[in-house]
């Protein structure tokens, strides 16, 4: 690999990501080429953008890396982007600089380090350095760096439909705030979204003081934070501690807030390094089957709107004393699945680990429930050990949506500002938000894309002002949040903004006339207050530097409620009888679009749903008895096809209906539908989602929720069209067939036998199959790579001098299927780490999604019967990628020598020699190879659909014929040049852009081993010593895991933490038997059921499958394993034990 | 002949002991010379133009479905992960397959000295040479990158890099490749003194000097007799053991592979009896109409037909009996991702290609154990197109069944063509038929010269053979 080599590391800690240029700052003919400069290239921005001129920009914005330090701590006071007329100093071509910074989320931020290449921002990560962090991420945070190179983002300041300049459009906020200082702010209103920032909460404060008669509303379409509207602060889970969890429909593993911190605390809370380690249990009761239950130890299937039974029936166990609770379970009515051994045995495993166990409370569910969660948890003591409630600062606001929308519709109110979100698309139905919105006189709107919002406007140009700004990305723009346990993060951007947009502090600050009217200096004197003693300048470098303020301490905000407060959330608590008439729908988040805010971002589009598997397309979820019982049907045999329902719903008195197909889901509650929010997007004129985004989706959710029934609704009806309908599904076969693939005990058997996941393997039951010292199957021909280990001759030829093995590295990883929960951040971190592209949902349907790393999902039942292993499933997941098998099966089929392996260990692929034959993975036993069929990186979504996929030899492109332009320029024939230009863009430098016809891979991060031993060889000296140290080099997976589930490593160094776990007894390679020898292998999952539950099995359901297959045991000893168990305990010694 | 020379007596054998003659009628020599090489000379008939037409035109519509392919990625092909190979190394498979009887007519048999085998192995030569290069298009065309499709040839290079000499794809190119070329050497070799017969009867300058340079200075010397025939020997020895190589190691692409289904030993011997079932089965759709039309009766008899069933009758069991084994094998071996393989080739998804698989291989030569179905030649059309058509199921079955299914059930996955695939191969069968009409036109499809050894005329021992009679 060609990489220029990087300068002398600095120093581990202080100015790891920033370069300080103060010295070359402070120096007079620098700050005069400065001034002297800027004006010009200032003059140049102010025109409209041109493609041309921007990519010139971009390529010039690195100045912000190496220049933008400069002055007053990060970044030169304007926020304007200079020529890269001189280098700048430390600056080196080629070498990647990291940047902290955070993703604000709804009222919470996930802390970042960004990959800057060349000046623009390439990878995301996690911030390690933050005391609420390990580094991970979730998968919106790493898909959002796609969301900044999208080339359909708002782009244009419109104003009544015509296009203005930046200017024009800043004067006219200044004369809007002008107006407003007379009427004191009458007839003024603001809508925003949820946020942490103080520094917004600031401005609207001050602005609150100058316009006291002004409405200020938040409105989320997903209020994750439901625990506000209790006690008025979010709870802080810390699951790490807790010994027993129990989840009252709350998907914190997926689709909570803050889900990356949440998993952490699980999983290490789950950590097993030897049969004696204690771990946690999970109960989990719920209605959609999602990854919490998919996770959970014991799982009680119940519909969403029954949870409330549940919790109360536990609650009244755990406190007996509580008239309340007692009257709230005389109020419900406990579905009839609910066997009361359940409850009374999980609430007995409550109260035995008080103090250490947790119960959450999710979004979806009515206020009750999370007054009951809160009461439990107070009731268990363990307030202040597993949970802690910080007081987040929200804008302070005095309406509504509804609010607004009352006044609106009044015609009291003139002036509309709408910071972010798209209301006309996600506001509830009855509102109806366009009508309301037409009816103000001016409307002003930050947007960042025309959207539902935009287009509402387009008809009332005539009578109404509307101006919209187009929103800054988070990366382009500066900004604060506080993350969930209280520590105030930054917000800085790695890039000007590429379509000039603003950012809704600016858009505050103008129009309230302040002085301070850039985002960065408002952030810095939001900063100001909370910087502390000692000199500004230097806290303000330092926050910037770390990215997060040290020390800060949540507000305690544990406020008891009052009795007449629970009175009044349990009040309205009913459990409505379901039937197949009278159904229930669930309003959940969607684990790829969220609310539909990543509607346009097409690596979230073609993320497996980790449930469903299923890509760019919303489902009517549904359980496999309730849709026997409508006589609907999915399939996934042949082509995966569902049945086409129309869903009738009575919303805010009109009966309104969608239609969408149905997916039978395991797990599912009956009776019970679930719907996904944020499809069902059009593109049109007058505005809309972008190009990814539109017609994805049959229906769009939130024409039928209203704010009564914001999360769940009773009474729909759905009726069969007749129609089928095709999806695109990654993974059609969801059953294991009884193949040790993943491998699980429960605690108990792994307590007896620790070594039992090596009895799964094929030959592990067949004695009569010869086996080598280390009880592998001893192969008939000796692979030449392995004799250079042991010999010193092989046929006659002499092997010294020939090493094909390095003896300082060799690369190995391991994954702890125990840690993994199966939420795909690693999916999406490949993804943007390696270059990964789409390829739409056709394609997807056509089984030719090219993720390099995917999560294998499998079910498994209790006994043989369809409605057992359908509707209370066990489900196990794996992240499957390249094995990197030393005997590799693809490399010796491979005609031209393609692929082949390294001296590191590595199974590497010469791209450029790949002809495509595929037969590698034909060969491949694992079919972790992805194959370019079309071009997917050089066409566009739409040129991707079949069955005709445009030809170059016809085709035309931007009216020119592409085999001309292909002839002129190979490289942007097929796609219009503008949208060649940004996409590119988000390319990782270091990594092969893959063309069509060839095979491709994980790699295992090879650019980054390549990095790592590059700066260790820079460091090393002359010291020789150039292994790299253990955890120096992650691989992107890894890096983004919140589990902390994948270990890479070197496997030469016996300390490094991949050969500590790949000697651990749950060690097992996934179809050892072919003797491929994987160097990345996999730790057996452990199940820790309550042995007192009604739905505990003795052994996991999918290794029951497999010993009613195999006709073994794999927790019984085995004679013929011999001593693969290395140095399991208990293993040798039972050797003699009969099989 | 002069009539005052003494006539010999040679008593006949009785009746059953007779042989059906191989040229019937007693057809004269020079009836042969001109009921063979008529059809390649005169104005084309109408028949002719009937069927070239609509192949030529199928042709260019495989040849626009490979310009599109190669334009726009191998994508356009209903392939996907796990299914990479499915129609195009089908297609490949069972091309080659029937490029088998060709050679194994020419060369096996002529060396067990089958006589009949002259009236048949010139079309089935021909036939042999079509069906190879149909069969290399798909190996060339389905990589995706085709314009580097070269480095699968060992040439040296600046970089060092040769190619994966353990990869069984190189085996076939260098397999194919051979066949091809002494195939193509036997056929052109054989031709040899009926392109001087061509020469010797053409009227026009144009055709003359044509066929007179294919003809190569042919004299019909007894010189050149004399070496024809010791090359032509020499030729069949060379080209018997490629007729079983050749087909062994296009199974090697799959017996060597590690897939279940496909990791076999009993691959080779099966795809080589596979091949000649198949080769057969094309040389009878072939030959039967060309027989009708060219009024060939006389020199395709029935008997030629009748014999060529009871290969394939031979082959088909020899199929049958490997496809039992394979299970037996797959649940005798306790391999229990093999034994699935094989279960879900009769009972999976695909459980309608395996079955016309067995219908048509398995089945329907059975009916050959009687002579009258033997004998009637419409019927025996009839099993030679079921014959083909479940050859290319057999293929399917292994390549599609095999790799739908394999280790982790997560990548599992249900293939289906796209209209190109389709029309691709269906573009090949234009192809070959395109050729196959033109060298019916252009060449003597029979082989005059060893026709005329095996009739009576050319049979000493016979009365009416030329040694008695006197010339």
């Amino acid at each position: 690999m060609k990489t220029i080599p990087p300068s002398c590391p600095e120093p581990e800690s202080g100015q790891r990501y920033w370069r300080s240029l103060d010295q070359l700052a402070e120096a007079p003919e620098f700050r005069q080429w400065v001034e002297r400069e800027f004006p010009a290239g200032a003059s140049e921005l102010v025109d409209p953008v041109s493609r041309r001129h921007f990519v010139k920009l971009m390529s010039a914005s690195f100045a912000l890396g190496g220049l933008g330090i400069l002055g007053a701590g990060c970044r030169r006071p304007e926020e304007k982007i200079l020529p890269f007329g001189k280098a700048a100093e430390g600056y080196i071509h080629g070498v990647p600089q990291f940047f902290a910074t955070a993703m604000p989320t709804r009222g919470s931020a996930i802390p970042l380090l960004v990959k800057s290449s060349d000046g623009r921002p390439t990878k995301i990560e996690g911030n390690p350095e933050h005391p609420d962090s390990n580094g991970a991420t979730d998968t919106f945070a790493q898909a959002s760096i796609l969301g900044l190179y999208d080339p359909d983002r708002a782009k244009n300041f419109v104003q009544k439909g015509i296009t203005i300049s930046r200017e024009m459009a800043l004067d006219a906020l200044g004369n809007f705030g002008k107006g407003f200082v007379n009427t004191r702010g009458a007839r003024l209103a603001f809508l925003m979204e949820q946020s942490s920032s103080p520094s917004r909460r600031r401005l609207a404060l001050t602005m609150q003081l100058k316009f006291p008669e002004a409405k200020w509303a938040v409105y989320e379409p997903l209020d994750l934070h439901a625990n506000r509207r209790v006690t008025g602060s979010i709870p802080h889970f810390k699951l790490d501690q807790a010994k027993v969890i129990l989840s009252l429909d709350c998907d914190f593993i997926g689709t909570e807030s803050d889900s990356h911190c949440l998993i952490r605390g699980f999983a290490r809370g789950r950590r097993v390094e030897k049969p004696t380690d204690s771990m946690n249990r999970l109960y989990a009761v719920e209605g959609l089957m999602t990854l919490t239950g998919m996770n959970a130890d014991h799982r009680l299937r119940v519909a969403t709107s029954h949870v409330v039974a549940v919790a109360a029936a536990i609650a009244a166990k755990i406190a007996p004393q509580n008239t309340q609770i007692t009257a709230l379970v005389a109020q419900t009515i406990l579905p009839s699945n609910v066997k009361p051994e359940w409850i009374a045995e999980c609430a007995k495993d409550l109260q035995a680990n008080a103090g250490a166990s947790l119960v959450l409370a999710g979004h979806r569910q009515p206020l009750a429930v999370h007054v009951i969660a809160n009461l439990l948890n107070a009731a268990l003591g363990n307030v202040g050990k597993t949970v802690q409630y910080a007081a987040v600062p929200e804008t302070t606001t005095n309406s509504d949506i509804a609010g607004l929308v009352a006044l609106l519709n009044a015609g009291q109110i003139d002036t509309l500002v709408i910071l972010g979100g798209n209301p006309a698309y996600n506001a509830p139905a009855e509102l109806k938000w366009a009508q309301a919105q037409s009816k103000a006189k001016d409307v002003v709107r930050l947007g960042a894309y025309e959207d539902e919002t935009f287009g509402a406007s387009a008809q009332t140009t005539a009578t109404q002002t509307f101006l919209q700004l187009p929103q800054a990305h988070y990366l382009e723009s500066w900004g604060d949040a506080v993350t969930r346990d209280g520590t105030t993060v930054p917000i800085q951007p790695l890039i000007a903004p590429l379509f000039d947009g603003l950012n809704e502090l600016e858009v505050l600050a103008r129009l309230g006339d302040m002085e301070i009217n850039k985002p960065h200096e408002i952030v810095r004197e939001t900063f100001r207050a909370a910087a502390g003693t000692g000199v500004f300048e230097e806290n303000w470098k330092k926050f910037l530097h770390d990215g997060f303020l040290a020390g800060a301490k949540p507000g305690a905000a544990d406020r008891p409620l009052s009795a007449g407060e629970v009175t009044q959330a349990f009040a309205s608590i009913s459990t409505p009888a379901l039937s197949k008439d009278n159904l229930e729908i669930v309003f959940h988040r969607d684990s790829r679009l969220d609310d539909g805010r990543w509607s346009n971002n097409g690596w979230l589009q073609e993320f497996p749903d980790p449930v469903t598997k299923a890509t760019w397309d919303c489902l009517i979820l549904i359980s496999r008895k309730t849709a026997a019982e409508l006589g609907v049907d999915s399939t996934t045999t042949n082509r995966t096809t569902s049945d086409l329902v129309r869903l009738t719903v009575t919303v805010g008195g009109e009966t309104k209906s969608i239609v969408g197909p149905v997916w039978i889901t395991p797990g599912m509650a009956d009776n019970s539908l679930g719907l996904a929010l944020g499809y069902g997007r059009k593109r049109s004129k007058t505005g809309g989602t972008g190009r990814i985004g539109q017609g994805v989706g049959l229906y769009n959710a939130y024409e039928i929720r209203s704010s009564s029934t914001m999360n769940f609704a009773t009474g729909a009806k759905l009726e069969r069209l007749g129609e089928r309908y095709n999806l695109a599904v990654t993974q059609e076969h969801g059953s294991m067939e009884g193949r040790p693939i993943i491998r699980e005990a429960n605690k108990a058997q792994y307590e007896k036998q620790p070594a039992f996941a090596k009895n799964f393997d094929l030959e592990a039951h067949m004695e009569f199959i010869p086996k080598d010292e280390k009880g592998r199957p001893k192969g008939i021909y000796e692979h030449p790579y392995h004799a250079y280990e042991t010999r010193k001759s092989m046929n006659g030829v002499s092997l010294e001098g020939l090493h094909m093995k390095s003896d300082i590295h060799q690369w190995g990883m391991s994954v702890d299927l125990n840690q993994c929960v199966g939420c795909g951040a690693c999916v999406l971190a490949c993804q943007s780490e390696n270059n990964v592209p789409i390829v739409g949902k056709d394609q997807v349907s056509r089984n030719r999604e090219m993720h390099w790393l995917r999560i294998d999902r499998y079910f498994s039942g209790a006994g043989d019967k369809l409605d057992a292993m359908v509707d209370d499933p066990q489900a196990v997941h794996q992240p499957m990628m390249c094995q990197h098998c030393e005997n590799a099966p693809c490399e010796s089929v491979c005609p031209v020598n393609a692929t082949v392996h390294d001296e590191e260990g590595l199974n590497v692929m010469a791209y450029n020699r790949c002809v495509g034959t595929r037969y590698c993975s034909n060969n491949c036993a694992y079919k972790v190879r992805r194959f370019n069929f079309l071009d997917f990186n050089r066409r566009s979504l739409d040129q991707l659909k079949g069955p005709f996929y445009s030809s170059p030899l016809v085709g035309s492109t931007e009216g020119e014929w592409t085999m001309k332009r292909w002839w002129k320029n190979p490289d942007g024939a097929i796609r219009p040049q503008d949208e060649w230009d940004i996409l590119k863009l988000v390319k990782n430098p270091d990594v092969t852009v893959r063309m069509r016809g060839v095979m491709e891979k994980c790699t295992l991060c090879v650019q980054r081993i390549e990095q790592g031993k590059i700066a260790q060889k820079v460091k090393a000296g002359q010291s020789g010593d150039v292994r790299v140290a253990d955890g120096a080099i992650k691989t992107a997976c890894q890096q983004a895991c919140p589990a902390e589930a994948i270990v890479f490593g070197n496997q030469l160094d016996p300390n490094s933490r991949v050969s500590l776990l790949q000697k651990s007894d749950r060690n097992y390679e996934v179809l050892g038997f072919l003797e491929t020898r994987p160097r990345v292998t996999y730790l057996a999952r452990i199940r820790n059921p309550n042995p007192k539950m009604p739905d505990y099995y003795e052994i996991p359901l999918n290794t029951g499958e497999y010993v009613k297959k195999q006709t073994a045991n794999p927790y019984e000893p085995h004679q013929a394993h011999g001593e693969g168990g290395g140095e399991a305990g208990g293993h040798g010694a039972e050797k003699k034990g009969a099989h | 002949m002069s009539s005052d020379a003494p006539s010999i007596e040679i008593p006949l054998p009785p009746k059953e002991l007779q042989r059906e003659p191989l040229v019937l009628h007693h057809r004269p020599l020079g009836w042969i010379s001109n009921q063979i090489a008529c059809i390649a000379e005169g104005p084309a008939p109408k028949w002719w133009w009937i069927a070239f037409i609509p192949s030529f035109l199928i042709m260019c519509v495989g040849a626009a479905m490979i310009s599109y392919q190669v334009s726009t990625g191998v994508g356009v092909w209903g392939l996907m992960v796990p299914v990479a190979w499915a129609w195009d190394i089908t297609n490949f498979v069972w091309w080659i397959g029937i490029g088998h009887a060709g050679t194994l007519i020419s060369a096996i048999l002529c060396l067990l000295r089958q006589r009949w085998r002259t009236s048949i192995n010139r079309a089935a030569e021909a036939m042999t040479i079509f069906a190879v290069m149909c069969a290399g298009i798909f190996p060339m065309f389905h990589v995706g990158r085709v314009w580097f499709a070269y480095w699968l040839f060992p040439i040296p290079n600046a970089n060092g890099v040769w190619p994966q000499f353990r990869s069984p794809l190189l085996w076939d190119v260098f397999a194919v490749s051979t066949y091809f070329t002494v195939s193509l050497l036997f056929w052109y070799m054989g031709m040899i003194p009926d392109l001087a017969t061509m020469r010797d009867r053409a009227k026009s300058k144009l055709r003359q000097i044509g066929y007179g340079i294919a003809a190569l200075g042919w004299t019909g010397s007894n010189r050149h007799w004399w070496n024809y025939e010791k090359a032509y020997l020499l030729l069949a020895g060379l080209a018997t053991p490629l007729v079983l190589s050749v087909h062994s190691i296009v199974s090697f692409d799959f017996a060597v592979s590690q897939v279940p289904g496909w990791h076999t030993t009993i691959f080779p011997p099966y795809f080589v009896a596979g091949a000649i079932f198949s080769g057969f089965g094309m040389v009878l759709t072939l030959v039967l109409p060309l027989r009708a039309i060219c009024n060939l009766q006389d020199v395709i008899t029935v008997r030629h037909v009748e014999l060529m069933c009871k290969v394939l009758l031979a082959t088909g069991s020899i199929v049958g009996y490997a496809y039992g084994m394979e299970f037996f094998i797959a649940w005798y071996g306790g391999n229990p991702y093999e034994l699935y393989a094989f279960q879900n080739r009769a009972f999976g998804p695909y459980w309608w290609a395996y079955w016309s698989m067995i219908t048509c291989n398995v089945v329907s030569p059975h009916f050959f154990w009687f002579k009258r179905f033997r004998t009637n030649l419409w019927f025996v059309f009839a099993i030679s197109i079921v014959v083909n058509i479940g050859m290319w199921f057999e293929r399917f079955v292994i390549i599609v069944t095999s790799l739908h299914r394999d280790y982790l059930p997560s990548n599992w996955a249900y293939y289906i063509p796209s209209w190109v695939d389709i029309w691709t191969y269906i573009g090949t069968m234009g192809l070959f038929m395109t050729f196959f009409l033109l060298f019916v036109r252009f060449l003597p499809f029979c082989n005059i010269a060893e026709v005329k050894v095996v009739s009576e005329y050319g049979d000493p021992h016979h009365s009416l053979g030329g040694a008695k009679g006197g010339h």
